[in-house]
C-alpha cells in the first residue's frame, strides 16, 4: 500500500487577495448541482423546485436566494438551473436529488467549476475590462446572472450585492481565470 | 456585432457559433420516395444569398440555445432573432 493520502480541495482553495477595499477570494465549500428540466415535464419540475426550496425557479438570466440565505438558484438556460450552497461533503447532488424526488435531472458540477467572489469599489471597473456583458447597474441588477466569456474562458458572472459579484469558470483553467481577474484588478488599482 | 437574444438580451457575437442556412431545420423525410435526392439538396445545395438571410447561430458561451437570426448578408444588419426551437415548432418540426 502506498502512503499517499489524497485530499479533495477546490482548485482555488484559500485564494484571497486585497486591492485596497476590494477583495478577491475563493468561497469555501461551495457546491454546485445542475438541475435540468425534463422535456415535456417542465411544469412538474418547476413545482418540485418550488416545494424543495420554497422559492420559484427564477426567470432566465436571474438568480434567487432561499429565505434562510443558504441556497442560491441560478437560471442559466430555459431548461437548466444551478443550485449553489455550502456543502463540505461530496454528496451535494444526492441532497438535491432527494429534495426534488426525481422531478428533474441532477448532476454534480462542484468539481467542474472554480469560484471567485469579487467585492468592493473596484469590482465593476475590473470586470468591465474583461466581461462583454453590460454590467451597469441599470441593466445588470442585483441577482442578475450571465453566462458569457472572459478572456476567452467560459464564465458565469452573478451580481450578488451592490458591489459584489460571484464568478464561476472552468476548474481546469482556474488559475488562468484567477490571473485574468487579478490582472484586471491591478490595472484599475 | 451584437445579437439580441430573445431570452437574454443583447450579447456579443463572440459568444456564438455560426452554423449556416436555417434551411437545415427542414430535414427531409428519410422514407420519402426521392429521399436520396432530397438529402443531397439538404446536405450540399445552398443559396448564395445577397440580402436578408435566415441563419442558425448557437449560443455556446451562453445558454446553449440555437437561434434563427435574420441577417442582411450585405450590411450585417440583424432584423430578427428567434429561438430555433420556436421556429421549428411553428413548422411542425419539433415537440
Amino acid at each position: 500500500m502506498s502512503d499517499f493520502i489524497l485530499t479533495s480541495e477546490p482548485p482555488l482553495a484559500g485564494f484571497d487577495r486585497r486591492f485596497g477595499d476590494t477583495v478577491l477570494k475563493a468561497p469555501k465549500d461551495l457546491a454546485i448541482v445542475s438541475i435540468a428540466l425534463p422535456l415535456g415535464d417542465e411544469t412538474k419540475a418547476e413545482k418540485a423546485i418550488k416545494t424543495a426550496f420554497d422559492i420559484a425557479l427564477p426567470a432566465m438570466g436571474t438568480s434567487d436566494v432561499t429565505s434562510d440565505k443558504s441556497t442560491t438558484l441560478m437560471r442559466l438556460a430555459n431548461d437548466q438551473a444551478f443550485v449553489l450552497f455550502a456543502c463540505p461533503t461530496p454528496d451535494a447532488e444526492r441532497q438535491i436529488a432527494a429534495k426534488l424526488k426525481g422531478a428533474a435531472y441532477t448532476t454534480d458540477q462542484t468539481d467542474a467549476w472554480c469560484a471567485l467572489e469579487l467585492s468592493g469599489p473596484l469590482a465593476r471597473p475590473a470586470l468591465e475590462r474583461i466581461c462583454m456583458v453590460d454590467l451597469h447597474p441599470d441593466s445588470f441588477a442585483i441577482n442578475a446572472i450571465a453566462r458569457t466569456v472572459m478572456e476567452h474562458m467560459g464564465a458565469i458572472v452573478a451580481r450578488t450585492d451592490a458591489d459584489t459579484y460571484l464568478l464561476l469558470s472552468a476548474s481546469s483553467s482556474a488559475k488562468s481565470f484567477a490571473h485574468a481577474v487579478e490582472l484586471s484588478l491591478e490595472n484599475v488599482s | 456585432m451584437i445579437i439580441n437574444h430573445p431570452l437574454l438580451g443583447p450579447r456579443d457575437a463572440a459568444e456564438f457559433i455560426y452554423l449556416g442556412d436555417a434551411a437545415l431545420i427542414d430535414r427531409p423525410d428519410w422514407q420519402a420516395e426521392d429521399a436520396a435526392e432530397q438529402f443531397h439538396a439538404y446536405g450540399y445545395l445552398r443559396d448564395n444569398v445577397a440580402g436578408p438571410m435566415q441563419e442558425l447561430w448557437y449560443h455556446e458561451q451562453g445558454d446553449r440555445s440555437w437561434l434563427v437570426v435574420t441577417r442582411d448578408t450585405l450590411t450585417h444588419e440583424i432584423t430578427n432573432v428567434e429561438l430555433a426551437r420556436d421556429v421549428a415548432r411553428n413548422r411542425g418540426r419539433s415537440v
